[in-house]
């Protein structure tokens, strides 16, 4: 993905190639149907091929050229999550190659690279079968990286895809030897003739090996064989990221270029109407032109992105509709309402609550706890390149959904989607914002106010900050009966928030938006508690606003994990029982749970605290369930050091153990950055804070050790990105409980006079 | 203006008080160094300005003039990768990326005042933002470049 000048503006010499299908895929059963569905079907298996690279395309995956190099197409951003490295281990694994050897190029979106798990949350497998689901996903197509899915829906179509090529290029050269392909093997990039230790590379077969069909679907290797999945391979993309040379979207450089800054309305639900002091604007040094986009804000053209935001920055907007009501202290108002309304959802009712809390004995607890908007802050903001010509659009952007990208510029710069192509760039960090279509709509308005002309189109941190699709604010009043034993005899909660799904896929998908009361996001973390309780009841109250809100890494679980697991904690306490013991015992038919409750207890030396304060907290999200204990030490009333943080994973089959242990500890640390930290807030209709030193970070002074065990499940991949971040608030806050007997409800911590060293 | 980068003599017609950084990413097209918040908090941006560690942000070009100025893209020397790249790869620190440039910037300009740092001299100069969350990594990477006796080969991969 580094600068490679002749891959650059293409769009002169571009021609795209004839579709072809998944090869491999003749003569493999598939579910048999008819008209629309069979047109789908067979359209699900093509590819154009475009930008895979010279050489021979085993299939939508895999090109290898006669000088032996192999380039994978992997349609996942890379985000930092180490995507580039784990999907090449699968298709390595079973091609018998070195994931060193390995290129990765970012494919177009098209229906062979669908992510149809992130919608069916089932593994999918088109070397088998689709089912009409898998089969529309894919048609549509939906082309994402998001929710932790990338492993889990390739876990079978790379494997195929690395296992079928390899099969292929056996077959030819047993055609060569004259030999039975059960006499050759592969290794190494080379098929050896077992007889006579004779050797093609896969270079000198790859061309044969593309036109033939094989006749049956290769076993895959069992676990136990693995030499490539389950090890610590070096990243593909860590030479590019130690000497500068590696392509975010912001580093996009064409011959000709110019750079955009964005400048939204003043406040939420502003209009801007006219620019009042555009000559003046105009004769600032570099300025090419200024524009209201029809997408809302006002867009500076000049030719160095400085003299751009400089430009941005004086400009004065005549603005309508603007909304100086809406402030956090009218949020609160309304979230009060709401509480002490109905439910517009129960979405979970179990039993007769009302019967059992009431009904005399064991010991009533009521708690509400409370969080404040997040922003993303990712450390690129928000930016994409995109140049219109003559009917034709190319676009450079870091976007974790490309599929999307190609329906946004269609609808920006009018260009037909044949004639509209996309190179992704890295991300420099996505966490969920980078699946919006906001700075995409606003570079194709900016590019077709410029035809012929390259233009980057960027957000400053300030716009970045003050124009996000927010973590939800949100408030949940929890309550719960523990009879003597320490069992819970009832439990109940009540969340008022935004709608995270609804509001954020009626902007990026409209057609799969679920309405509010359908919305699992909103409960998520809480309706699906494993703890065994009697009679239990989920419901939900939808606050309505304009706000934005968007997929914030772990989504719902970021705060309803903090939530549902301080309360555990109350519960624990309440009953006098250790709050590890606590959870224990109500995890018997959750061995899986139970396990790495036990493997986190365990690292942390629960049993034997000394003078160490420890809380703990066990959250599944994404598919992988996430035991932390932070271990703190009191330095004053509020002061502390988070010294450590244990975490034990337990995410099924895992591919690469170090980018994990990775992930988990960024998890942590994003996590951690909102409880100490994070909160975003309004005042007369806009975002207050408007960069870091009013929104901070953790850093290195602050950030704790992270030890990090994976468990050996055989079981389906879980996702790894999102669920290190969830555990991390409540077992900080449980630990603060133990040192100071006063819990915490409300985040942020530093606002609560909270000090961390 | 005139601006020695990396050990090159480059000409610039740009107004005295653009930051060095636009200078850099969009006159000149080294884009390694990286912009995160244009107001000297985040780090992304840091270069050495004879040797010392800046942020470019906030740093008017015109101040760079008759310094040597080194960045993310000059710290290889003969085609051998540095220390701290060295051990930025043996720790596999990045993750996103984009803010390594500055953090690899602000532990190259640590290791050449202090060779051998103690956590505390880590926390004190290692002021960056990664949004990812590497601070562990980068602590042991550092750790690690300070005791490069040239010849360390990655622990993994
Ligand atoms: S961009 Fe210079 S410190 Fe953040
Ligand atoms: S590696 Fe992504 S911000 Fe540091």
């Amino acid at each position: 993905m580094a600068k490679d000048n002749k891959e650059r503006s293409t769009l002169k010499k571009w021609s795209r190639r004839a579709f072809i299908g998944v090869g491999g895929l003749a003569g493999v059963g598939l579910v048999a149907g008819v008209g629309g569905y069979m047109y789908m079907k067979s359209a699900v298996r093509k590819y154009s091929g475009y930008g895979l690279g010279d050489g021979n395309t085993m299939n939508a995956w895999i090109t290898i050229a006669p000088d032996n190099s192999i380039t994978l197409a992997i349609p996942r951003a890379e985000m930092g999550q180490g995507v580039y490295t784990s999907l090449p281990q699968l298709v390595a694994e079973e091609l018998e190659v070195e994931v060193a050897a390995l290129k990765v190029v970012h494919p177009q979106p098209e229906s062979p690279y669908s992510n149809t798990f992130i919608l069916t949350q089932e593994v999918p497998n088109i070397y088998k079968s689709y089912t009409v689901m898998e089969t529309m996903y894919s048609f549509l197509p939906i082309v994402a990286t998001g929710g932790s899915t990338s492993v889990a829906d390739a876990w079978y179509n790379l494997r195929y895809a690395g296992a079928t090529a390899r099969e292929a290029l056996i077959q030819v050269a047993a055609n060569r030897w004259n030999v039975d392909p059960q006499n050759c093997r592969a290794e190494n990039g080379h098929v050896i003739n077992t007889g006579n230790q004779e050797r093609f590379t896969y270079g000198e077969l790859a061309e044969d090996a593309a036109t033939i069909e094989i006749k049956e679907l290769p076993k895959l290797k069992d676990r136990k064989d693995f030499k490539v999945i389950g090890k610590p391979v070096q990243r593909l993309d860590v030479v590019e990221k130690i000497d500068g040379s590696a392509e975010f979207g912001l580093d996009v450089r064409l011959d000709g270029m110019l750079y955009a800054v964005v400048k939204h309305p003043s406040t939420i639900g502003g209009k801007i109407l006219s620019i009042r002091n555009e000559d003046r604007i105009m004769g600032m040094r570099g300025v090419k032109k200024i524009f209201i986009s029809e997408y809302g804000p006002a867009i500076v053209i000049a030719d160095n992105t400085w003299r751009a935001s400089m430009a941005a920055k004086a400009l004065d907007l005549e603005e309508d509709g603007v909304n100086k009501e809406l402030s956090t202290t009218t949020i609160q108002t309304k979230i009060e309402q709401l509480l002490n309304e109905d439910p517009i959802e129960v979405r979970i009712d179990e039993g007769d609550v009302d019967a059992a809390m009431s009904a005399d004995g064991g010991t009533l607890l009521e708690a509400r706890y409370d969080v404040p908007y997040l922003a993303h802050a990712t450390m690129e903001p928000m930016n994409c390149t995109v140049l219109v010509d003559e009917g034709r659009c190319e676009c450079w952007v870091g976007h974790q959904a490309s599929s999307v990208v190609h329906n946004l510029l269609r609808e920006a710069t009018g260009v037909k989607k044949k004639n509209i192509h996309i190179h992704t760039t890295y991300l420099g960090g996505g966490f969920g914002r980078r699946a919006e279509p906001d700075f995409v709509r606003f570079a194709g308005s900016a590019a077709k106010e410029m035809p012929g002309v390259p233009v980057q189109t960027f957000f400053t941190r300030e716009e970045d900050m003050q124009n996000d699709m927010y973590r939800p604010m949100a408030s949940c009043v929890l309550k719960a009966k523990v009879n003597p034993a320490g069992e819970l005899e009832a439990f109940d909660s009540m969340s008022v928030l935004q709608s995270t799904a609804h509001n954020s896929l009626m902007r990026i998908m409209p057609s799969m938006a679920t309405p509010p009361e359908k919305d699992e996001t909103t409960v998520e973390g809480i309706e699906d508690m494993v703890y065994s309780m009697k009679n239990r009841r989920v419901s939900f109250g939808n606050l309505e606003l304009p706000i934005q809100v968007g997929f914030w890494r772990s989504v719902g679980f970021s705060q309803n994990g903090f939530f549902a697991e301080s309360f555990m904690d109350e519960c624990a306490h309440s009953a006098g029982v250790d709050p590890y013991l606590f959870r224990k015992s109500k995890l018997k038919d959750h061995p899986r749970f139970e396990a790495v409750l036990d493997k986190v207890a365990e690292m942390s030396n629960w049993s034997d605290k000394g003078g160490r304060h420890l809380g703990i907290a066990l959250i599944k999200s994404f598919g992988s369930i996430v035991g932390e204990v932070a271990e703190l030490r009191q330095i004053g009333e509020k002061e502390f050091k988070l010294d450590k943080v244990y975490c034990a994973v337990d995410c099924g089959n895992y591919v690469n153990p170090d980018i994990i242990e990775a992930q988990i500890q960024g998890g942590v640390v994003f996590g951690l950055t909102a409880a100490l930290y994070g909160e975003i807030t309004w005042a007369n209709g806009a975002v207050q804070q408007m960069n870091f030193p009013q929104y901070e970070m953790v850093r290195m002074n602050v950030c704790p050790e992270i030890e990090v065990e994976i468990m050996e499940v055989d079981e389906l991949p879980g996702g790894i990105g999102e669920p290190g971040t969830p555990p991390i608030a409540p077992a900080l806050t449980n630990a603060i409980f133990t040192a100071t007997g006063q819990r915490v409800r409300s985040l942020p911590l530093v606002k609560y006079g909270y000090k961390f060293v | 203006m005139e601006l020695s980068i990396n050990g090159r003599i480059y000409k610039v017609e740009v107004e005295e008080h653009m930051p060095l950084l636009w200078v850099l990413r969009d006159e000149l097209n080294l884009t390694g160094t990286k912009y995160g918040c244009g107001v000297a908090s985040c780090g992304s941006c840091t270069v050495h300005l004879d040797g010392v560690a800046v942020r470019t942000c906030t740093l008017p070009a015109s101040a760079s003039i008759g310094k040597e100025i080194t960045t993310v893209e000059g710290i290889s020397r003969d085609g051998k990768i540095s220390a701290i790249q060295r051990a930025w790869i043996a720790h596999q620190v990045p993750q996103c990326g984009y803010c390594q440039s500055g953090m690899i910037m602000a532990a190259e300009a640590l290791l050449r005042e202090k060779p051998d740092p103690t956590d505390e001299d880590i926390d004190q100069a290692i002021t960056n933002i990664c949004r990812c969350g590497t601070y562990q990594r980068v602590r042991a990477a550092i750790h690690t470049a300070a005791k490069d006796d040239e010849d360390v080969s990655p622990v993994i991969g």
